[in-house]
């Protein structure tokens, strides 16, 4: 797990920032409303490599888990909403994708690096942060997010 | 209530809650009980040296002795019930006296937004711009635009504005009759008094015309 250890503890332990952004289906979604679910927040752009491995590792474990409990919220930094949108489909993703368009929520979670995950607890904390995206990190993610829909 | 008087009030609540800790915790310190197990075996001494007096002198029953850490808890219980409840209370007189302090009545404005009916219109976000500049932008989920159907009413902006002339601009966007986008604004110029002021903006089905409306309403 040292990729998790090796995040920045900035936002560990505290109240995950709320937001409400737009998806892919024009739905609006909030954070917030997700409260008592796993929420794996993944920020992600097009032009981070490590996005296009990751992507998919996610899109496993949402179909894996969702039934658990676990939510899955993609959110693109790009202000290319069509790109982005084209991407995710060659990506395939069947979770929701929202854009940050004015990226005030990538500001509210001090995104420094692409991708980066943020692992929320029920009771809407942060537990666990991910930057980039390696070998590994699936099953670092997969242990994270069993030991959190155990609690 | 005025801002020094409701400081005196809100001190008051502080010392009274800091009495109520300190009666709650001698009253969970270990000593009195003790001091009760000392106190209650002279009772049958006095009972076998003098039964007479014993008999004149009413003593304890036994019974009435071991309701005595019931009632002891049960009072205990009340204090802390009475403190929270004063916790609420002081808690309240601190969200009003910021709103006092951050929204003076003398410059607080204050916009609400409501929906009725909704047939024509599924809301997606407003916008309100204040003498053109944007103080307020909110989209909603479907769980905020249901909570609103159902009579629900936001606090969509509060802040502060100069006594004189305002206009408002509210821009609603979201899908019209026949799941068309719609955008629509709509406009009020307003005074703003020495007190606060509020308004409203309301989505309205206009049934005739199968239209939603938006308006802007004044409070006085």
């Amino acid at each position: 797990m040292s990729s998790l250890a090796a995040a920045p503890p900035s936002l560990v332990g505290k109240d995950a920032p709320d937001f409400v952004l737009k998806a892919r289906d024009g739905k609006n979604l909030r954070l917030s409303e997700f409260r008592g679910e796993v929420v794996l927040v993944n920020f992600w752009a097009r032009w981070a490599g490590d996005s296009r491995k990751e992507m998919p590792a996610l899109d496993r474990i949402n179909t894996t888990y969702q039934r658990a409990g676990l939510v899955v919220l993609g959110v693109t930094v790009d202000d290319d909403v069509r790109r982005s949108d084209e991407f995710a489909n060659s990506m395939g993703v069947s979770y929701p994708i929202l854009f940050d368009l004015d990226g005030s929520t990538g500001r509210d979670y001090r995104i420094q690096k692409m991708p980066v995950s943020f692992l929320v607890d029920r009771a809407g904390v942060v537990r666990y942060t991910n930057v980039g995206f390696k070998r590994g990190d699936e099953n670092a993610y997969l242990d994270e997010i069993r030991e959190l829909l155990r609690e | 209530m005025n801002f020094n008087s409701r400081v005196v009030s809100i001190t008051l609540h502080a010392g009274v809650l800091a009495l109520l800790l300190a009666a709650t915790s001698l009253a969970q310190s270990p000593a009195p009980p003790a001091e009760s197990a000392t106190a209650a075996p002279p009772a049958p001494e006095a009972t076998s040296a003098a039964p007479a007096a014993a008999e004149a002198a009413p003593t304890t029953p036994p019974a009435a002795a071991a309701d005595a850490p019931a009632s002891e808890s049960k009072t205990l219980d009340q204090e802390v019930q009475g403190l929270k409840k004063d916790v609420i209370e002081l808690n309240k007189d601190l969200f009003v006296l910021e709103e006092e302090l951050l929204f003076p009545a003398n410059t607080q404005v204050a916009v609400f937004l409501s929906m009725d009916v909704g047939t024509f219109f599924a809301l997606d976000s407003v916008t309100i711009k204040i003498d053109n500049k944007e103080v307020a932008n909110h989209l909603y989920t479907a769980r905020e635009a249901d909570a609103l159907l159902k009579g629900g009413v936001q606090r969509i902006y509060l802040g502060n504005q100069k006594v004189g002339k305002h206009e408002l601009v509210a821009f609603f966007t979201g899908k019209g009759p026949i799941e068309r986008d719609y955008r629509r604004g709509a406009t009020l110029v307003f005074e703003k008094g020495v007190g606060a002021k509020y308004l409203e903006l309301k989505i309205t089905d206009r049934v005739p015309k199968h239209q939603p409306e938006f308006l802007v309403k004044d409070w006085e």
